[in-house]
């Protein structure tokens, strides 16, 4: 322990610090206690230990068709944040025009603004446009609340680029684009790509935009899980959400691996 | 910056011409274009259908389901007035003030810890306190209903029976506390985070000085600490407060019928009612609640007010 740390203060920080630990942890570790629990029902304490549970989720086709469909929609959203966002944050950053302030506002806008009534509000223009396709229209609903996100990761690791490195590639004969290519990119690699892999997640856990875009042929994971809450009681729910948790966890390790959590978030 | 021009003028390569460099306008105009692509999509997909919502908010419907003239305030009028709707309205702002202002109390020891001690406590903290930020809201409601199931099978009643804590079954699944509790799991991050960077910004040196010159523990963090974090302070309420005002899973699966939030009536509005103008007229509403606090909390932080010197 640190000597900052003394006496009863310390207690009580340490006190409070693992409760909420126990706190954040106890809910996630029960599902997944329970998803291995040899009964029919979901019951406290779990009984027994089975996987088969998992092996019916595995076969259900709903359950199936809503993960293609959202990994689909988390990777094409997070193709098009990239190609939307990287773009944005290099003039956001090397820019230097009237408004930029404004813009920069604007452009993160999506983030303040509660994401149920972005997904309202689309469904509204896209219901007038007469878009059918649930597929486009949740692609583009993805996008506009996974953008800032981009937007926000890659205009911090582009602000520690240092500009010398571009100007000495210029003067020693590389054009633009070979520049960005061999000297910028390379600097900035790790916050696009940590920016790319929150567009997938925030796309492939969203709920209340896609709540207001999808159909009951195009239902995304969270909606399936949804619905599953209301009707089934037996483990398979908690066994899809270990899955669902499972993979979260890839997520958090891939994203410290690559740019470290507390600077990929702060941002 | 001071390139020669000159020598990149013998090297014949496709430098910058001088002239770019001497005027930012010229340097700048194409750099800026590249968030063209980027606007005019949130232009069209953001902003112009949020300004519809507004317009359809004070229309009225027709019979036929068709939204147009006249123009009316009725539906906002419909919020306050009756009884049902208020309540609705009391009760988003009640759980956000009440989750914003636990996660706050709750954070700072975990935000002061996390910055504080040793790498591999920090680190671990950091992960817990993350990871389920990752995980599915639902997933998390879902854990949460498993945790306060009400009867005896719940875990928590069968913990706290257990231990012969309480002698009948608690019943919290269900309820605003339900709902609160859910909505501090969720966003307790949002709070932690900003807090942690706060903390982490502050001078050690002014907390030493504090200490050495006779002052016990907590009136460091009273006099020091606590003015010193308040940007982390502001930001994070402001974080919790907004998400857990838009919050739509947690309610749903954690409220039931007793502890609806704006977000279920704006979906019950449109999905079950079909009454477009009046759940419009709730969404905005709900965005006006944000913005003004997000309003507020930028004021006190672009101002500087709670960064005192002294």
């Amino acid at each position: 322990m640190d000597e900052r740390f003394s006496g009863f203060g310390a207690f009580i920080l340490y006190t409070i610090t693992a409760g909420m630990m126990l706190f954040i942890l106890a809910p996630l570790v029960l599902v997944m206690a329970v998803s291995v629990s040899d009964s029919y029902f979901v019951t406290f304490p779990p009984q027994g230990f089975t996987l088969k549970w998992y092996a019916k989720v595995l076969q259900d086709r709903d359950f199936l068709e809503a993960m293609r469909l959202s990994i689909l929609l988390a990777l094409g959203t997070t193709a098009g944040s990239l190609l939307l966002g990287v773009p944005a944050a290099f003039a956001l950053v090397r820019g230097n025009f009237f408004g930029l302030a404004a813009i920069k506002g604007f452009l993160l806008s999506p983030l303040i603004f509660p994401a149920l009534v972005t997904g309202l509000a689309l469904l509204q223009i896209l219901t007038k446009l007469g878009s059918q396709d649930a597929r486009l229209n949740l692609l583009i609903g993805h996008v506009v609340v996974t953008s800032p996100y981009v937007i926000r990761t890659v205009v911090t690791s582009l602000q520690l680029v240092d500009e010398n490195l571009e100007d000495a590639a210029r003067t020693l004969g590389a054009n633009r684009l070979r520049t960005f290519w061999r000297v910028t990119l390379p600097q900035i690699a790790s916050g696009v790509a940590a920016g790319g892999l929150f567009a997938f997640m925030v796309s492939f856990d969203n709920y209340p935009v896609t709540m207001w875009l999808a159909n009951s042929e195009y239902s995304p994971v969270p909606l399936v899980l949804m619905r599953q809450l209301v009707n089934v009681f037996d483990p398979s729910v908690p066994a899809m959400s270990t899955i669902i948790i499972l993979m979260a966890m890839v997520g958090v390790l891939l994203l410290e691996k690559l740019v470290g959590l507390r600077r990929a978030l702060a941002a | 910056m001071t390139t020669s021009d000159d020598a990149v003028a013998v090297l014949g390569a496709e430098a910058p011409p001088a002239a770019w460099r001497g005027s930012r306008w010229r340097l700048a105009l194409p750099v800026g274009l590249l968030a063209v692509p980027m606007l005019a999509f949130l232009a069209y997909f953001f902003f112009y259908p949020a300004l519809g919502l507004l317009l359809s908010s004070i229309q009225t419907q027709d019979s036929r389901g068709i939204i147009g003239r006249p123009f009316t305030l009725a539906h906002y009028a419909r919020l306050i007035n009756v009884e049902l709707y208020a309540r609705v309205l009391w009760t988003t702002l009640r759980i956000s003030i009440i989750t914003s202002a636990l996660a706050t109390v709750l954070a700072y020891p975990v935000a002061l810890v996390m910055v504080k001690s040793r790498p591999m406590i920090t680190r671990i903290i950091t992960l817990i306190v993350i990871a389920p930020l990752i995980v599915s809201v639902v997933v998390r409601g879902y854990g949460w209903q498993l945790v306060l199931q009400n009867g005896p099978k719940g875990m928590l009643n069968w913990v706290l029976m257990t231990l012969h804590v309480i002698d009948a079954p608690l019943s919290v699944l269900y309820t605003e506390a339900a709902v609160v509790i859910g909505s501090l799991h969720v966003f307790f991050p949002m709070m932690v985070l900003p807090l942690a960077s706060a903390l982490g910004k502050i001078d050690p040196n002014l907390e030493d000085a504090a200490r050495m010159l006779g002052a016990p523990w907590w009136k460091v963090f009273l006099r020091v600490t606590l003015p010193l974090s308040m940007p982390g302070f502001v930001a994070g309420f402001t974080l919790v407060f907004s998400l857990t005002a838009g919050s739509f899973v947690i309610p749903a699966i954690l409220g039931g019928a007793s502890a609806i939030m704006l977000g279920n009536l704006i979906e019950q509005q449109i999905f079950v009612v079909y009454d477009w103008p009046f759940g419009a007229a709730i969404a905005v509403v709900l965005v006006g609640l944000v913005l003004a606090v997000n309003g507020v909390s930028m004021w006190l932080l672009e101002g500087r007010r709670l960064r005192r010197p002294d």
